[in-house]
């Protein structure tokens, strides 16, 4: 446990190294906020409901989804990528620590580095703009999508990275996930506006359950029908992708092999 | 004009390098092609969605917010066919790469701003401008004067588009930071995709008067839709010129500051 929340520390040290990076990257993620925040709000200038989303249920569903999705998706796996194909990832290899565990604790430390400072710009567009939030409810029911969220994201971006073990193009395959991400996780709408069949299949995908689940059940809108459905597929995306990315890490490791260094 | 023919015979040689490039990567091309295809399909399903409920936002029907978002892609889209290699200008001033362009006896901007034509976004451009066209006639309001008037604030646009690309540029002289400069160029401009009304002041203000995102992405549709007045095209060419002349101050002053890092 010590080495890892060493990790931890160093990755916040590399944060407070590279200060402008930081900063200038959630300045984008702050105008990301305020481009679908001001649209909803213009939404409901002539209407008071949306589906079944009152104007205060649905800002607050933009707000948490916002402030989820960079607890959920921040993450330093997206490096390892570029690792393989450099060679460098023979470092980490050798080191006594699982490597599964050694990029959790970074990931952790992007995390809570990204959420200070989301929970900075939330206030602020509060403060600014009288936004009207939803109190957080079903707080435990919350917790276990919430973390399942995390782990779910975790494993994608690690197979993502993988995928350098046998090729060198692995950008584009992790920006065609992020355009999935953007828009099939819920974070420009609520995916239950969609048509019922479009949305049933959804919840059979990995998405729904990075930040849309959670964020639907902090604002108590969830359907206490089918929540057992919801949360046994959020759990088999785990274990699934879990055995995934460990295959795949196993295979490209057999695979793997560089010049130099 | 033989330094004129210089710089277009240099930029040609450039183009036909970058299509080799193109070619040797053909698989990413493809996914990040159908990534942008997503991307443009999604916000019009998004669109169609929040339509499918209400009849307008802000004053503006879904044939016309469909309008200011096409307008959108078809300056982005323009924006990065030509100026792609300004995402990879980090590399060269950290790496001392830029004195070597800098000594070479053509203008810089043929390397640095023109240096590596996108051909993936050409395919994407074409079917902006058919749809653009198309629910232009559909809404049943054609014009041909409104047309030109679209093309030329289109041009206007991309005078606004290239001087702030130069400003990008000429900050990555001076800090070496590119990479979110450009990002954050990208994210503001993103904010122009549909009409500037639905922003709050001061944000509306902000995108006004202090970062043209209006004149860079709302005028050209609202030119189309009829709804400009000449003080706004008038004013929307003028703060074009002006930006355009600022950026080149601006860069101007960044080579004098440069120290060439690296090599």
């Amino acid at each position: 446990m010590l080495p890892l929340i060493q990790v931890f520390k160093t990755t916040i040290r590399e944060y407070a190294a590279y200060r402008l990076n930081f900063i200038l990257w959630r300045l984008r993620m702050f105008l990301n906020l305020l481009f679908n925040f001001f649209l909803w709000s213009a939404v409901f200038d002539t209407r008071s409901t949306f589906g079944p989303f009152p104007k205060h249920a649905m800002i607050s569903y933009i707000l948490y989804a916002n402030l989820i999705s960079t607890f959920v998706l921040g993450s330093r796996t997206a490096e390892i990528g570029a690792y393989i194909n450099d060679g460098t990832i023979i470092n980490l290899i050798l080191k006594p620590v699982s490597f599964f565990k050694y990029y959790f604790a970074r990931d952790i430390a992007d995390k809570v580095m990204n959420i200070v400072f989301a929970l900075l710009e939330l206030a602020i567009v509060i403060w600014l703009f009288n936004a009207t939030l939803v109190l957080p409810q079903n707080i435990m029911l919350f917790a276990l999508f919430f973390i399942n969220g995390i782990l779910i994201s975790f494993f994608i971006n690690l197979m993502l990275s993988f995928i350098g073990f046998w090729t060198p193009e692995i950008w584009a395959p992790r920006f065609l996930f992020i355009m999935l991400v953007f828009f099939i996780s819920g974070s420009y709408f609520p995916l239950n506006l969609l048509p019922p069949p479009v949305y049933h299949a959804l919840l059979v995908t990995p998405f729904p359950y990075l930040f849309f689940l959670p964020s639907l059940t902090l604002i108590g809108q969830i359907d206490g029908a089918v929540i057992l459905f919801q949360l046994f597929f959020s759990y088999f995306w785990v274990v699934i992708l879990y055995h995934l990315a460990l295959y795949m890490w196993k295979t490209g490791n057999k695979n793997f092999s560089f010049w130099g260094r | 004009m033989n330094g004129l023919k210089k710089n277009i015979r240099i930029f040609y040689l450039l183009s036909l390098n970058a299509l080799k490039i193109t070619f040797q990567a053909r698989i990413g091309g493809i996914f990040f092609l159908i990534g942008k295809i997503i991307r443009v399909f999604f916000i019009f399903l998004f669109l169609s969605l929040i339509f499918s409920r209400t009849r307008i936002i802000k004053g503006y029907t879904f044939d016309q917010i469909l309008l200011f978002y096409l307008t959108f892609n078809i300056i982005d889209t323009l924006s990065q066919i030509l100026y792609r290699e300004v995402y990879r200008f980090r590399p060269l001033v950290v790496s001392g790469g830029l004195d070597m362009v800098l000594l070479k006896p053509f203008h810089p901007f043929v390397r640095v701003l023109l240096g590596g034509i996108d051909y993936l976004d050409i395919v994407l451009i074409v079917p902006y401008i058919l749809l653009t066209l198309g629910i232009y006639i559909k809404m049943g309001s054609f014009h041909w004067g409104n047309i030109i008037l679209y093309v030329a604030l289109l041009g206007n646009s991309m005078i606004v588009v290239t001087a702030f690309h130069i400003i990008v540029l000429a900050f990555g002289i001076m800090t070496t930071e590119v990479d979110h400069t450009i990002m954050i160029y990208r994210d503001l401009i993103s904010m122009g995709r549909f009409p500037l009304e639905i922003y709050k002041e001061p944000i509306r203000a902000v995108f006004t008067f202090i970062i043209p995102i209006g004149v860079m992405m709302n005028v050209p549709a609202q030119a189309l839709l009829g709804t400009l007045s000449w003080r706004g095209v008038f004013s929307a060419f003028l703060i074009s010129l002006g930006m355009l002349y600022i950026s080149l101050i601006f860069w101007k002053y960044a080579l004098k500051k440069y120290q060439s890092w690296g090599g």
